[in-house]
């Protein structure tokens, strides 16, 4: 090995600066005392033990599956036919569509959460679990479109054809060669989208009616001292599940690119 | 005679905008041939087998397949099969569930199946691999299963996309051989779509050769080597020496012609040729030249010039000799046995020709 040099050293020094600060919540989750400060008192599990309690909040866990779960799917499905027909065809205003699918990836939140606020309102749909799935969904399908766009890519487009040629029609060829080929893209499509819908907050926090969601949840718990360790509890949680549920859903991402073998080896 | 043509193309046109792909087509295939169409690549060759396919609607003009208008009629609903350029082996299906894919969900028991299964690989040297996974297929093998899945159908008429192209040269040639070989013994009529002359020579019955979009020339290979109908179609097979030539007589079946090199012969009328005027275009393929150092006895005509350029091809020897008169050096061929005739750049050799293998290849294009 040769000396660190410069780049390298600057690099740690951004990913410890990036990534301590998320560090500290699950650290602090195990302090046993409600200050979030240094010194750590001691070591305590009771944080955790106390989350199975609320009643609120596992009502506000329940809301946000259900919603990310919608939205997943949703935003899933629509990004599939949008991916296939962006890798497959050519036709007039592709660029421009593409474009705009992927808009809710720089549009500010907050511009977004309030004209879906505006916008919901005025055809008559009320802040409500409804309106956050509708608004998840929009800000998934990009994510679902690029991730579904990749597994599309090496689909070698004969394959649909030599299907249809040996008798299939229209459906079975999608039910019998492109959705298993397509099948883990389709999976890390999922995951992904679960994820971005799960951990949103701007736009959940704009369409909430009386239920709400767990990041909005928790928000309106840190007001109060107390709660905050159930709450560092809580985000550690969420913060493992997220990571693992991208860990996977790379694998499979991975693994759809790998599986289709085109022209070369 | 239209009972036995399997493929009846009427005038077929595709246009992809302005663009024509495939023009004033009109070709007959007989039930039972191996059939070849070839072309350099961006001919038309493909759309004109996909048409068939049934994968691209014809713009205008009729598809007859075994009797029946195919207009509005399907690719999946053909009864035609395909074996794709990349062979489109389905890749979460393993070898057994490949070749059984257009058999399932159709009523057929499921011992059925696997009996035909086992036929149809056993059929391409594949027997017994039915639980092999498709990523772990050598090139050969998944052409092999390609094949076999198209076959397996039974289909009236078997369409190859280039199905050779994806193989190293050995491979290829053994599979020439093995795809003529099943094609004769099942008596299916195969049409195979390439860019190879050697390739479509050697397995066809009957090439049809496309330029353009336009279907040139249909013959069986001898013929459309010893009369091809035009220039074109007379350099993209094998390789021809050209030269111009006036016509000084008529006759029934011959003209009598005179080159600037070779002088006044008598050649054979090509029936492939419409007459070409005063002014025509002869050609000789270099192995129908003699090269020697004296003067070649025994040949209609003769001519001297300067070896320019030696290339060795192992079974033969190319000679390029410079002649007065002619713009391009002749090339002339001569099979290498045991390296019995050796000229070096700048030796002066003569060459001698009968005027039997001049062929006559119509108007002079160049002068038109």
């Amino acid at each position: 090995m040769t000396r660190p040099s410069g780049l390298a050293i600057y690099a740690i020094a951004y990913l410890v600066f990036l990534y301590l600060p998320v560090l500290f919540l699950p650290l602090f989750s195990f302090n046993d005392g409600t200050i979030v400060a240094f010194p750590i008192k001691g070591w305590t599990l009771e944080w955790y033990r106390q989350l199975g309690g609320q009643d609120a909040l596992i009502g506000a866990l329940m809301n946000s599956v259900i919603v990310g779960l919608l939205a997943a799917t949703l935003a899933t499905s629509m990004g599939l036919f949008a991916a296939r027909a962006y890798v497959r065809y050519r036709f007039r205003g592709k660029k421009a569509s593409e474009g705009l699918v992927m808009l809710p990836l720089v549009i500010p939140g907050i511009i977004v959460a309030s004209s879906m606020l505006v916008l919901f309102i005025s055809i008559g749909i009320k802040p409500s679990l409804t309106a956050i799935t509708l608004g998840h969904t929009f800000l998934a399908l990009p994510f679902a479109v690029s991730i579904l766009k990749s597994a599309f890519d090496d689909f070698d487009p004969s394959l649909e054809e030599a299907a249809y040629d040996l008798g299939s029609g229209v459906v079975e060829t999608f039910r019998r060669v492109t959705l298993p080929i397509v099948a883990p893209g389709i999976v890390a499509s999922l995951l992904v989208t679960f994820t971005v819908s799960f951990d949103e907050f701007v736009l959940a926090f704009f369409l909430s009616g009386s239920e709400t969601t767990l990041p909005v949840y928790i928000w309106s718990q840190i007001r109060f001292p107390a709660k905050l360790p159930n709450t560092l509890a809580l985000g550690s949680l969420l913060l493992l599940a997220s990571v693992a549920l991208l860990v996977v859903a790379e694998f499979f991402r991975r693994r759809s690119a790998k599986s289709t073998f085109g022209g070369s080896k | 005679m239209t009972e036995q043509n399997i493929i009846q193309l009427r005038q077929i046109e595709k246009r992809f905008g302005k663009v024509v792909a495939v023009s004033k087509f009109d070709l007959d295939l007989r039930a039972g041939e191996f059939f070849s169409l070839l072309g350099p690549s961006g001919c038309g060759k493909t759309t004109a087998l996909r048409m068939i396919a049934g994968f691209q609607e014809p713009t205008s003009g009729k598809i007859i397949i075994d009797g029946q208008d195919m207009d509005g009629i399907p690719a999946n609903q053909r009864p035609t099969n395909m074996v794709f350029q990349s062979y489109a082996i389905f890749p979460h299906l393993n070898v057994g569930n490949n070749v059984a894919y257009g058999l399932r969900g159709k009523g057929i028991s499921k011992a059925e199946i696997d009996t035909r299964v086992a036929q149809a690989l056993e059929m391409v040297e594949l027997g017994g691999l039915q639980s092999r996974g498709a990523t772990e297929l050598s090139g050969g093998q998944r052409q092999r299963v390609a094949l076999a899945r198209s076959l397996i159908m039974r289909p009236k008429v078997l369409l190859l996309d280039e199905p050779l192209s994806a193989l190293d040269k050995k491979l290829r040639e053994q599979m020439q051989f093995e795809l003529r070989h099943l094609q004769q013994e099942l008596g299916i009529t195969f049409v195979m779509v390439t860019h190879d002359q050697y390739e479509a020579m050697t397995m066809s019955d009957r090439i049809g050769v496309m330029f353009e979009g336009r279907l040139v020339q249909v013959d069986a290979p001898p013929t459309l080597y010893a009369k091809p109908c035009n220039n074109e179609v007379a350099s993209f097979i094998g390789e021809m020496n050209f030269f111009p030539a006036e016509v000084k007589a008529e006759h029934a079946e011959s003209l009598t012609i005179t080159t600037p090199c070779f002088g006044t012969m008598e050649i054979e009328r090509n029936p492939n040729v419409a007459t070409g005027g005063r002014a025509i275009e002869v050609g000789i393929r270099p192995e129908q030249l003699e090269i020697s150092a004296l003067e070649p006895e025994g040949y209609d005509a003769t001519t001297q010039g300067t070896v320019r350029n030696v290339a060795f091809y192992g079974e033969n020897v190319h000679y390029h000799v410079e002649v007065d008169g002619v713009k391009k050096p002749i090339a002339a061929s001569v099979p290498n046995y045991f390296h019995t005739v050796d000229y070096r750049q700048g030796d002066t050799v003569w060459l001698g020709v009968q005027s039997a293998s001049v062929i006559d290849l119509g108007q002079d294009q160049s002068k038109s």
